[in-house]
């Protein structure tokens, strides 16, 4: 236990520090639109400039960040004009209806799919052929929700491994038994079948979090959705480091948490 | 097919036909042409080899490395340092590590240019998965009675002769998974303005097309998405095969 909370820790860090090398090199980071205001005299931009040096020095920033971290502060987003822990707190809730939504509907639609012997393969088999981003157009077209685009994504994936699950699990020799004296399909679903596959189960559900997740970026930048994925792309477009740098060790942290949880449970 | 297609089809893909911007299919274009007046079929055509090369050559690029890597730690040779860059690699999702890497690479670029910086992101950011499964083989296969044979011989070809043959069925169905995991990439990196750069056409930069929501109208627009989606169900299929036989 202690070992994994260590392991996450260590990853989240090592993922905010590796964002935040990657922010400082990456191709206009050093300039501030506001240096093109005609407005700013010569002093002011000299002002901007050296702010924008200082930000470029990391490790005394990641400093300056645990030091705040440990006070709550999350720092500030100039992008945005506003606290980073405002700005979270304002996003989180849409990003995890949607991921919640998604989720459910994707866990219940996908294994409520897979336990019939005749499923829904070749369906599954063209949604899991087109990229998200092209679904997510698709729905936006016809007037979806984004959460119901999130379904749409997560379904296919979730009963391709359940099914093959179930298939493998249906086929065990103690099934077989209880199939040849009598039991009853349901019963033998949910005594024997589901039962057995349910730590694989549970390694799923931990990667199908991570997938949800990866997944809100393109849906909420392509439906304008205002969750923490529109805000991660914003903030990467505006190259706003802090704000990027909260976010990346935000979602390390749900993913990390959700694989620990898997293992541990596998364990 | 492809290839012998591009002498077939009416035009270059970046070549304008001023005078039919918007035109709808007809026997000269097929499929139409777009705002600009370039042949969608020409574009499609050309987009299909893009698309195609780039995830195949980023497969490579990324088993590649993670045959080296994950060979590498599977011997015991920088192991914890390897698994640990697999770790943080695999701590973000990858869509959101792709997209977040491309986003802060140079934007205005030639095409060219754009084409090299996805294959070389597509292929760097995609090896710590594929790793793990090589590391987990080698280190499999290093412990196996046969290697512990060949070792007791005094066999001086172990790597060559034994495990490099017994690793290359499961570094192959990696290439295979990576395909069509990276052709989505790319789409999904097109549709969104960080892949492919305008002239050159990709399936990614084609299906922007459907951004103006104009699809009911206009159901020749959706040709990439046939496409794309016959291309990347017949690797799922081959798949599937690859993994019933074995």
């Amino acid at each position: 236990m202690l070992r994994q909370l260590r392991r996450i820790v260590v990853l989240v860090l090592a993922s905010g520090l590796a964002c935040a090398l990657l922010v400082s090199y990456a191709p206009g980071t050093a300039v501030d639109e506001r240096e093109l205001d005609r407005r700013l005299n010569e002093a002011s931009i000299r002002e901007i400039r050296s702010n924008k040096a200082s930000a470029a020095d990391i490790l005394s920033n990641l400093r300056r960040y645990i030091v705040g971290l440990a006070k709550g502060d999350l720092g500030y987003s100039e992008s945005n004009h506003a606290s980073i822990a405002a700005l979270i707190a304002d996003r989180a809730p849409e990003t995890l209806r949607e991921i919640a939504i998604g989720l459910t509907g994707g866990w219940l639609l996908g294994l409520a799919l897979a336990i019939p012997k005749r499923g829904f393969s070749i369906l599954a088999g063209l949604l899991l052929s087109l990229p998200i981003a092209l679904i997510a157009y698709l729905c936006l077209a016809a007037g979806a929700k984004s959460f119901l685009v999130l379904v749409i994504v997560l379904t296919p994936r979730i009963y391709r491994f359940a099914r093959n699950l179930i298939t493998q699990a249906n086929n065990a020799l103690h099934v077989e038994m209880a199939r040849a004296r009598g039991v009853t399909e349901t019963r033998i679903l949910f005594s024997h079948v589901l039962p057995s596959i349910s730590p694989q189960l549970l390694a799923l559900a931990a990667a199908s979090a991570s997938m949800a997740i990866g997944a809100a970026i393109p849906i909420e930048a392509i439906c304008d959705v205002p969750g923490l994925g529109k805000l991660a792309w914003n903030a990467a477009m505006a190259r706003d480091l802090p704000l990027l740098v909260n976010l990346t060790m935000l979602v390390a942290i749900a993913t990390t948490v959700a694989t620990a949880v898997s293992e541990i449970r596998h364990d | 097919m492809l290839v012998v297609f591009t002498a077939l089809i009416p035009a270059r893909y970046e070549r304008q036909f001023r005078d039919s911007p918007n035109a709808s299919p007809s026997k000269q274009f097929p499929l139409g042409t777009d705002d600009l007046g370039r042949d969608r079929l020409s574009r499609l055509v050309y987009g299909t080899r893009v698309s195609l090369l780039l995830a195949t050559a980023s497969a490579i690029l990324s088993c590649i490395a993670a045959a080296a890597l994950g060979g590498l730690a599977g011997y015991g040779i920088a192991d914890k340092l390897i698994l640990a860059s697999a770790d943080l690699f695999l701590s973000l999702p990858w869509m959101f590590l792709l997209l977040m890497v491309r986003a802060f690479l140079p934007l205005n670029v030639s095409p060219l240019l754009s084409v090299t910086i996805t294959f070389l992101l597509l292929g760097a950011l995609g090896w710590a998965g594929p790793a793990r499964v090589i590391r987990a083989a080698v280190r499999k296969l290093s412990n196996s009675d046969f290697m512990l044979q060949a070792r007791a011989t005094g066999s001086s070809r172990l790597l060559r002769r034994h495990l490099i043959p017994n690793v290359m069925p499961i570094l192959w169905a990696q290439l295979w998974i990576t395909i069509p995991a990276y052709v989505l990439a790319e789409t999904t990196l097109g549709m969104l303005g960080l892949g492919v750069m305008e002239p050159l056409p990709s399936w990614g930069n084609l299906l922007r097309e459907l951004e103006g929501g104009g699809i009911a109208g206009h159901p020749w627009l959706l040709a990439p998405v046939l496409l794309l989606a016959a291309v990347v169900g017949s690797f799922q299929v081959i798949f599937e095969r690859e993994e019933y036989s074995v």
